[in-house]
């Protein structure tokens, strides 16, 4: 044991000093800027707490503040339950049409948040094409897409799919003879879910729960469209005021709430690391060939289960894509319309129009595949380094993974341009894609670097033992041994990487320039002028392409997570 | 060996070209002074243009083609730049001596002026100026190139009050119906969008019972957006089937691919707003940065752009155009004038108080 440790603190601290650099650099500036009296490039700026001042005497900020906690409270309160009982649906148990699913439950993170909320507005809006019908059939409308409930409810089931991502992970490499056991001695499915399985996987799901809430506290679509009509003000949208509301962009007024937000990311990650202490010793790939035996639900627990994933099928995938489908295809929609008498594909011409567009989707799909693997390539350096390693250098790299969670990508976007754009030798930079890809790395790192960490640490420690007294190096054990056995959650995690770089549009808005545009920002600039219905048309294919790559990967690559 | 005599061959070639085609376009366009053909030669010489511009490359279509066809040799690199992400940008290049910008276009007509103001835009006065009005023309620097007049927008399948036709007639019928129409009106954010802010500043200018409109519009819970997007959304759905201060330029194309949707122009007074361009202090390629500007401002310019659906400042322009749209609104267009009052605009004391109204009118 001592030696799978003492070795290669070279290139931990090579890795940890990388990463803090990419994390940090933001973060310092953002942290500077919030003492400054303007910005930090202009001569007429001095230090100073004004901003603070401002931001800690509005009362809009105080508002936005608890409606946040709680927005955040909500949705984990409905996405970690759900999102784990579907992991242990699908795979523990022999649950009819699962393989199917497995794809099918990522489709909500394929869309940016706000075009999933447009969606739910064609579709279950004050006139949403499924309101009017059930208007028409039953007199009244017993739901409102508006308002706080409403968003913590929408918000915590777009979530399930990254709970899902986590846990399901963790749960595949699970042996099944744990659960086996449990089963022969009388427990029921719910207690082997409940006792075994779930506090074996514990550490996923306390990293899911560390992320959504941090997700929570850095959305901005969703509030943006099904809260903003209701009044119901969260910080992000917050900060979206600040930008217009003394004239000239007052930038050390978002950056106080930045500092804020990156705050909030101690306390989190601190009470996480508690938890974290004791439950990090389970590993659970061992060198035994695991054999999986999958529990079976019989046929009340498969029509129960399929009623469950059915009604949330519903409400996080067919609602909104279905809403997105229609717009896609219709000029006209809403009160008094019907929908038959509307049907066009000109919004998919006007799509083949716009040069920028094309130039979009080839660097989006550029960024996301090609940029995805190189993010999961520095992820799982970074992972490795923290790997057994403990002590103070593992503490800062937890703190410094959530960290960039926690600054909105527009924020993130904004620091970056002024990164490439300031220090000198990365000038040659800030005008390719690379400037993008960075501030991408970023964004991505917490999603992508803690489904790999996951599914390292399961990895037996006596694995690795094994071959270093076979006499080989930490480089040779990585390489041979532990990198192999992780290969399914390096998969998974450059999958999910790709999707998040695909739909990501905050991060580019600031950094884009000719010839790097991005399908995500260029969203931004066609909802400006009022082309819906070309976002529309964009959002569909983006999603049907994203989902034949996904079935495709399925079906070429073996399964993704085996 | 290969590439080296490839590239002779080029460099051959082209200077071939530049003896033989320039004879044409140096000659400076028609009407143009004699001398502009240096400037045409320099431009084409530096080879493109970097613009800056929310305006999305799909209606810039026609002024880039237009432009590069005009001066064969200049390529226009279009940089989508968000709305309010314009004045960042050119203040950061400028600050890290990195100006990437040559022109400059955007909506946010205070911010272009307060640009000004700071000393990133390069005084030019273009050779157009002449036939531009003077309302759209700020120190020989920053010019308004569009007129897009500030309207109502309503559902007419779903809204079937009588219409009201101007501010007064609005207020009246939030103050009646106010209970009928609860949370079935809206308008564009001034919170979150600048230029509906500086819209809303003329429109306490010109209309003293602005005030009276939006407290009716509070207590009828009426609802704000911040894009054109969510708002034609809204309307056209129905689910707010009337809206005010949406931008007409935009509403007009909607109202014409879609029967549904009909515009006002309010017969009190119809504010026209627009996007001003400017060239930029140290721009990278200054003189295709004038032939740019010039091209614009131009009637060629003018008619591409007003072909795509943003009317021109022009009045010879056969495409919409000032007087056109003047015509629609009844002689009522009021245009926001490039003047010091815009920058008075952008001062926190009197932004603060127009907020504060803005909030207690809201939220009630």
């Amino acid at each position: 044991m001592a030696r799978t440790t003492a070795d290669a603190t070279g290139f931990r601290f090579a890795a940890l000093a990388a990463l803090g650099i990419l994390v940090l650099s933001p973060v310092l500036l953002i942290l500077y800027q919030s003492f400054l009296t303007g910005p930090f490039f202009s001569p007429l700026s001095t230090l100073g707490l004004d901003a603070y001042v401002y931001i800690f005497t509005d009362s809009d900020f105080y508002r936005a503040l608890s409606t946040t906690a709680i927005f955040a409270l909500g949705t984990i309160v409905v996405c970690v339950p759900l999102g784990a009982i579907l992991a242990f649906l699908l795979t523990r148990t022999d649950l009819v049409g699962r393989r199917w699913l497995e794809g099918v439950v990522l489709v909500p993170m394929f869309l940016s948040a706000i075009v999933l909320g447009f969606g739910y507005t064609v579709a279950v809006g004050p006139t949403g094409v499924v309101t009017l019908a059930f208007e028409r059939l039953f007199g009244f409308v017993p739901w409102n897409i508006y308002g706080l409930w409403s968003l913590m409810f929408i918000s915590g089931l777009m979530h399930v799919p990254h709970v899902y991502l986590y846990s399901s992970a963790a749960m595949r490499n699970l042996p099944g003879d744990l659960e086996e056991a449990a089963r022969t001695s009388g427990a029921g499915i719910w207690t082997v879910a409940r006792h075994v399985t779930w506090p074996l996987i514990m550490p996923a799901l306390i990293f899911s729960i560390g992320l959504n809430v941090m997700l929570a506290f850095e959305a901005f679509g969703l509030p943006l469209v099904l809260g903003d009509p209701a009044g119901v003000l969260v910080l992000t949208t917050y900060i979206y005021k600040l930008t217009t509301i003394l004239g000239v962009p007052s930038y050390q007024l978002m950056a106080v709430v930045a500092v804020v937000l990156l705050a909030i990311i101690f306390p989190l990650v601190f009470i996480q690391r508690k938890l974290l202490s004791r439950a990090r010793r389970f590993a659970t790939i061992g060198g035994k060939g695991a054999r999986v035996t999958r529990i079976r639900l019989g046929k009340g627990g498969q029509i129960a289960a399929w009623i469950g994933i059915g009604i949330w099928l519903v409400i996080s995938i067919v609602l909104p894509i279905g809403g997105i489908a229609i717009r896609a295809f219709v000029d006209a929609w809403g009160a008094g319309v019907n929908l038959f008498d509307h049907l066009t594909l000109n919004n998919f011409q006007q799509l083949f129009s716009i040069a920028a567009l094309q130039r979009g989707i080839i660097n989006t799909l550029l960024l996301s595949v090609v940029g995805g693997a190189l993010a999961v390539g520095a992820y799982l350096l970074i992972a490795l380094a923290g790997h057994r390693w403990s002590g103070p250098g593992n503490t800062a790299l937890d703190y410094m993974v959530l960290m960039p969670r926690a600054l909105p990508g527009l924020i993130i976007g904004l620091a970056f341009f002024w990164i490439f754009l300031f220090v000198p030798f990365l000038k040659p930079f800030r005008l390719t894609l690379l400037s993008l890809l960075i501030a991408y790395i970023i964004v991505g790192l917490s999603y992508g670097l803690r489904l790999i960490q996951a599914t390292l640490m399961q990895v037996a420690p006596e694995l690795e033992e094994s071959g270093r007294s076979a006499g080989a190096t930490i480089k040779q054990t990585w390489s041979r041994i532990v990198v192999p056995i992780i290969r399914p959650g390096l998969l998974g995690a450059w999958i999910m990487i790709m999707i998040i770089f695909l739909r990501e549009y905050a991060t580019g808005v600031y950094l884009m320039t000719n010839g790097t545009e991005v399908v995500g920002s260029l969203i931004v600039s066609l909802m400006a002028s009022g082309s819906l219905d070309t976002i529309a048309a964009l959002a569909l294919i983006s999603v049907v392409m994203t989902t034949g790559g996904l079935v495709l990967a399925n079906r070429l690559g073996g399964r993704i997570h085996e | 060996m290969q590439t080296l005599k490839v590239a002779a061959c080029a460099a051959v070639f082209q200077s071939v070209i530049v003896v033989a085609f320039p004879a044409g376009a140096q000659q400076a366009p028609e009407g143009y002074p004699a001398d502009y053909a240096g400037i045409v030669t320099a431009g084409i010489k530096e080879g493109s243009v970097n613009v800056y511009s929310p305006t999305d490359s799909e209606q810039a279509d026609g002024l880039i083609s237009g432009f590069e066809k005009a001066y064969p040799g200049i390529k226009v690199k279009w940089n989508d730049v968000a709305s309010g992400a314009v004045y960042n940008r050119v203040v950061s290049e400028a600050a890290a001596g990195q100006v990437g910008s040559d022109v400059v276009w955007s909506n946010g007509l205070d911010l272009q002026l307060q640009l000004v103001e700071e000393g990133h835009v390069e005084t030019y006065k273009s050779v157009e100026a002449a036939n531009i009005p003077a309302w759209a023309q700020y120190k020989d620097a920053a010019y308004s190139t569009t007129v897009e007049p500030i309207v109502f927008m309503y559902n007419n399948k779903v809204f079937t009050d009588s219409v009201p036709k101007n501010h007064k007639e609005l207020a009246d019928l939030l103050v009646k119906k106010g209970a009928e129409l609860q949370g079935k009106v809206t308008t564009f954010d001034p919170e979150k969008s600048a230029s509906a802010y500086t819209v809303m500043e003329n429109d306490v200018v010109n209309d003293n019972g602005f005030w009276t409109l939006i407290d009716a519009f509070g207590k009828a819970k009426g609802k704000v957006y911040s894009s054109s997007g969510q708002l034609r959304e809204k309307i056209l759905s129905g689910e707010h089937p009337f809206g005010f201060n949406v931008n007409g330029a935009y509403a007009k194309g909607w109202a014409k691919s879609n029967p549904t949707l009909t515009v006002v122009y309010p017969d009190d007074y119809t504010i026209a707003a627009s996007r001003t361009a400017f060239i930029s202090k140290d721009a990278p390629n200054p003189n295709a940065a004038k032939l740019f500007l010039d091209y614009m401002l131009s009637k060629a310019g003018q008619t591409a752009v007003a072909e795509a659906g943003l009317p021109s400042v022009r009045s010879d322009v056969t495409a919409d155009n000032w007087d056109s749209v003047n015509k629609e609104a009844g002689g009522k267009l009021v245009p926001i004038k490039l003047d010091a009052a815009l920058l008075e605009g952008l001062q926190a004391t009197k932004r603060g108080q127009f907020f504060k109204d803005w909030k207690k009118a809201l939220n009630q």
